[in-house]
């Protein structure tokens, strides 16, 4: 489902660059459940980044699903991306001015989903999510372990087949964490739904099927687990 | 999706109170004043075209050489309608009317002067007023009849129904009502309360039977059938008083009625320009004012770009598209000029009264009319999209990545834009303080310069009914006097504070033929020298102690003009008449007060009506008792007309009417456009402080003093605002050189007015920044660390 061949990603400033990522080259296949290790500054999050189409690479080449990113416009690599990709961050980054639902509805009414359809799916995610009650209350009226789940409900709510989660359980007590991560275990062998996480937790890593080490930028380890 | 949106930008605005404050309020006051500025254009720009088919309706002018100048009129003869009717091709109307002058009209016992105009029914047709009751199609046809408006036929009768009702014009001639017309617009150059037939106008005054092509006396105005034979017409029209009267050069031309109140200024036969300039001034005024509102608008919009960074990244991480966010800040940012308007509403509606006593007008807003509404959804969405531009366009470039890693440098590439936008506002307000200042420099200047006699406590009384009769005017004077409520009583064949009466037919000795000069010609009676407070330079005044019928009194510009060395004792020719000179009077201002005097001949008053009784009030009295003391005299002396009576001073003022208004609107939409542009640096003051907080912190850590981070903080603001000042200098100084070049007296632009407008826009700018700053600079240092 993921290609990636021959990633390079510097900064030049002042005529140096310096480097991110070097000759970054793995393939990602569905129903994967990948962790991304290493120390601060290897690269973790610009290779996610460039995997969640934030940000491009400065070389190489990068297919999802079949389709060359690099080489896409931007509409249509905004179409590829609300389609298929849910992002979930350590600082869970939901709308302040915005309630649960409508944080959870956000996505589907950029994907245009019917009014319907929307209503249906949110209330069935917060169902899922044990949420309904919560459902008229903003972000700042939530747990830090709350949020995270609004914010992975919301990258599921437009059914992914994606999920990228940068650090997800960072900002959270070891018990919340633990929550986090059973959820998306759960998600990845019952719905086989590809998950990629950036983590720097050995435990946090064991949930996963794969763990790519990156140290300055190149991929120094690929263990099946 | 709207809906959402809508929804979160209430959410927005209600969380930021302060700042919707501040933002809907600028806004708010930027709208009103563009507002009511544009309907005070609206109002000019509407003038005389109420009617059907004002755009093919000419008023006719006429050029009159004058020894090398062209003097550009509106005064026609009487023969002339008649003419047009016959001779030029396409016209389908033609009507001669007199200009609207105070007329005694009687209903019973109730006596009112009232505007009245004598007219031909084919008036009626070219300006097609609208009629409550009677015919318009019969009205004026026969020689007593009479059409009043609704106001003035409330006046005499009531709620009884007017028409057929028996009128009396001066107390003597009868008139039968036969229509009502609805009240002329106040936007209409021709302003009357009532119209009469012209048979009785010649009935009344049998001179204007016998008169010709030399005889001015009337406003002819013409239709065409349509605008196609313009040319032809006017054509025609050039040739028109030179077939009939051929050595005089006069030439006469078709103005267009739609022009004629605001492009009334010709010079040399050409036109100028005229009230247009002044109306063009104050449309840009609207326009800048709007344009700071919004300037402000979007500076406040991005000086909150930081906190709304993180919004922009979340949402295109989760999938928004660019344009989408665009619409979601637009839609705020229309949301709050919408908010805005309604507060400008408020303000209109409060103010609008204030302004209508300072302009003397009517403006009302038209709730009814679709272009009012029309302009209001206009303006409220220009608003609303230029000002949500810049912010919408910029916090929706912002890279998802980068912000939602943390928002840090950006601030230095928009801020240069927004300093810029910051300068913009205040070239304009510092241009507006500099030509408000020379403004009311100007006219101060004006109104100091010795006008040649003392206008103030001088009463001028108007000359009807037995006031105009000569051989009972004496008893009236010795009876005031004796009252000690005046010191002096005189008279005059005209106002002495507006134009009259004028002749190139004077021949001195020693003149040259070709070298004609105009002279203002007066009648004024006994001791009108001490009534006025001037005084002879040489030579006496008219006294009853002489024969006088055949001397005249010059003043000292015509003297000059004509050339004389000894004035006292040279004979001139006056037509057919000879005159000979026993003084010569110190000039005074008559009509405009920024001219130099113009050449003036008084004679003595029994040759000519008497249209004003002047009277100098005791300075030794109370005003208000000799006030009231004068008025019983003349109501016992002149029971049959009403009191008419102005005092000199107030008459002189509205001369200045023109500057005033210029001085007032500029003062105030100067004040507004000052308020706005602080409003904007208040903004500008909120994100440094905002940005500035860490570097603050810091600063103070290492031991910097509340003083010394108040001048750091305020350094900036003071540089942007000495360089807005330095723009608008030449800017200013360009602008105002223009405007005192049309006036003959002026002031010398001095340092004062730009001293004052740096001085008082330095002082605003750093009371509105040290607000903010000194906020910051006395917070607690551990409040803004503590979370890096």
């Amino acid at each position: 489902m993921i290609e990636l061949k021959d990633i390079e990603k510097y900064y030049a400033s002042k005529g140096v660059k310096s480097y991110i990522l070097r000759h970054v080259s793995t393939t990602i296949k569905q129903g994967e459940f990948v962790s991304i290790m290493g120390p601060s500054g290897a690269g973790k999050s610009t290779l996610l980044n460039i995997l969640g189409m934030l940000e491009e690479p400065t070389y190489g080449s990068y297919s999802f699903m079949g389709e060359d990113v690099t080489t896409l416009n931007e509409r249509k690599r905004i179409e590829l991306y609300r389609n298929h990709i849910g992002f979930v961050f350590q600082a869970y980054h939901l709308i302040d001015e915005m309630t649960v639902e409508e944080n959870i509805e956000a996505p589907l009414l950029y994907k245009k989903v019917p009014g319907a359809e929307r209503r249906s799916r949110v209330a069935d995610i917060l169902d899922r999510f044990n949420m309904v009650a919560k459902k008229d209350l903003f972000p700042n009226q939530l747990s830090g372990g709350q949020q995270q789940l609004v914010g992975i409900a919301r990258a599921l709510v437009a059914q992914p087949s994606i999920i990228l989660a940068d650090e997800p359980t960072g900002n959270l007590q070891s018990a919340q964490a633990l929550q986090i991560m059973e959820l998306f275990k759960k998600l990845n062998e019952e719905e086989g739904i590809t998950i990629i996480q950036v983590t720097h937790s050995e435990v946090n890593a064991a949930y996963g099927s794969r763990i790519l080490h990156l140290l300055d930028g190149v991929i120094k380890e690929d263990v099946n687990l | 999706m709207f809906k959402l949106n809508f929804k979160i930008a209430l959410r927005n605005l209600w969380k930021n109170k302060g700042f919707t404050l501040i933002n809907a309020g600028g806004l708010a006051i930027g709208l009103a004043s563009c507002m009511i500025l544009l309907l005070y254009v609206a109002y000019e720009w509407e003038y005389d075209k109420q009617f059907t088919d004002y755009d093919n309706t000419y008023i006719i002018y006429k050029n009159d050489p004058v020894s090398d100048q062209v003097y550009t009129n509106a005064w026609t003869p009487g023969v002339m309608a008649a003419e047009i009717r016959e001779k030029i091709s396409g016209v389908k109307y033609a009507s001669r009317s007199t200009y609207p002058s105070n007329m005694l009209i009687t209903y019973k016992n109730d006596s009112y002067k009232k505007q009245a105009v004598h007219t031909e029914p084919s008036f009626l047709k070219i300006l097609d007023y609208k009629f409550l009751k009677g015919d318009p199609n019969t009205a004026l046809q026969s020689i007593n009849s009479v059409v009043l408006t609704e106001s003035l036929a409330k006046t005499l009768f009531g709620d009884s129904d007017p028409i057929g009702k028996e009128l009396k014009l001066d107390n003597k001639e009868p008139l039968r009502v036969e229509g009502v017309i609805s009240d002329v617009p106040e936007n209409s150059s021709i302003q009357f309360d009532y119209l009469m037939s012209w048979t009785l106008f010649e009935k009344t005054n049998p001179w204007v039977k016998n008169t010709d092509w030399g005889s001015n006396f009337c406003l002819t105005m013409l239709q065409l059938k349509s605008n196609k034979y313009f040319d032809q017409a006017n054509s025609q029209m050039k040739e028109l008083v030179g077939r009939n009267d051929s050595d005089t050069g006069v030439e006469a031309f078709m103005h267009p009625l739609s022009k004629w109140h605001l492009y009334n200024d010709f010079e040399n036969g050409k036109l100028v320009g005229g009230s247009i300039d002044q109306l063009k001034i104050f449309a840009l005024l609207a326009g800048c004012i709007l344009l700071i509102a919004c300037i402000n608008f979007m500076n406040l919009s991005t000086a909150r770009s930081e906190k709304r960074a993180r919004e922009v990244g979340v949402r295109k991480a989760i999938g928004s598209s660019r344009s989408s966010l665009i619409g979601q800040f637009m839609l705020e940012s229309v949301l709050l000029s919408l908010m805005g308007m309604i507060v400008a509403f408020m303000l209109m509606e409060i103010s609008l009264p204030y302004f209508n006593n300072l302009l003397n007008l009517e403006l009302v807003l038209a709730y009814r009319d679709w272009k009012f509404w029309g302009m209001l959804v206009a303006l409220t969405l220009f608003a609303g999209l230029i000002a949500g531009s810049y912010p919408a366009f910029y916090l929706s470039s912002f890279e998802p990545v980068k912000v939602l890693k943390g928002f840090s440098a950006r601030g230095g590439s928009s801020l240069p834009v927004r300093k810029i936008l910051v300068v913009f506002q205040f070239v304009f307000a510092a241009c507006l303080i500099v030509c408000t200042s020379v403004i009311y420099q100007q006219l101060d200047f004006i109104k100091r310069k010795p006008i040649g006699y003392d206008k103030g406590n001088l009463i001028q009384l108007t000359a009807h009914g037995t006031l105009k009769d000569q051989k009972k005017l004496p008893l009236l004077k010795t009876l005031l006097i004796k009252s000690g409520a005046a010191s002096h009583v005189s008279n005059f064949s005209t106002d002495i504070s507006s134009g009259g009466n004028n002749t190139t037919g004077i021949a001195w000795p020693g003149k040259n033929p070709k070298n004609d000069i105009l002279f203002n010609t007066r009648g004024t009676g006994y001791d009108f020298v001490k009534t006025i407070g001037t005084e002879m330079v040489s030579g006496r005044a008219f006294s009853a102690r002489f024969k006088d019928s055949t001397n005249v009194i010059v003043n000292e510009a015509a003297v000059k003009a004509m050339g004389l060395k000894d004035p006292i004792g040279t004979v001139l020719e006056w037509g057919d008449d000879r005159h000979t000179i026993i003084g010569v009077m110190k000039d005074f201002v008559v009509e405009s007060a920024y001219r130099d005097v113009a050449p003036m001949l008084f004679y003595p008053d029994y040759l000519d009506d008497i249209s004003v009784i002047l009277v100098r009030i005791n300075p030794s009295q109370n005003i208000t008792s000799s006030v009231a003391k004068i008025d019983e005299i003349v109501k016992q002396f002149n029971p049959a007309y009403p009191i008419e009576r102005t005092f000199v001073n107030d008459a002189f003022e509205t001369k200045f009417d023109d500057e005033k208004l210029l001085g007032t609107l500029a003062n105030w939409f100067g004040g507004f456009a000052v308020f706005i542009s602080c409003l904007g640096l208040l903004g500008l003051a909120l994100y440094m402080a905002e940005q500035r907080k860490k570097e603050i912190s810091i600063r103070k850590v290492l031991g910097a003093s509340t003083y010394n981070i108040l001048t750091l903080l305020n350094k900036d603001f003071i540089k942007l605002v000495a360089i807005a000042n330095l723009i608008a200098f030449p800017l200013a100084y360009i602008i105002i050189n223009k405007w005192l070049s049309g006036y003959e007296f002026r002031i010398q632009i001095s340092i004062l007015p730009f001293a004052i407008a740096i001085a008082l826009s330095l002082i605003i700018a750093i009371l509105t920044v040290s607000v903010q700053s000194v906020k910051v600079a006395k917070a607690n240092p551990v409040d803004a660390l503590k979370y890096e």
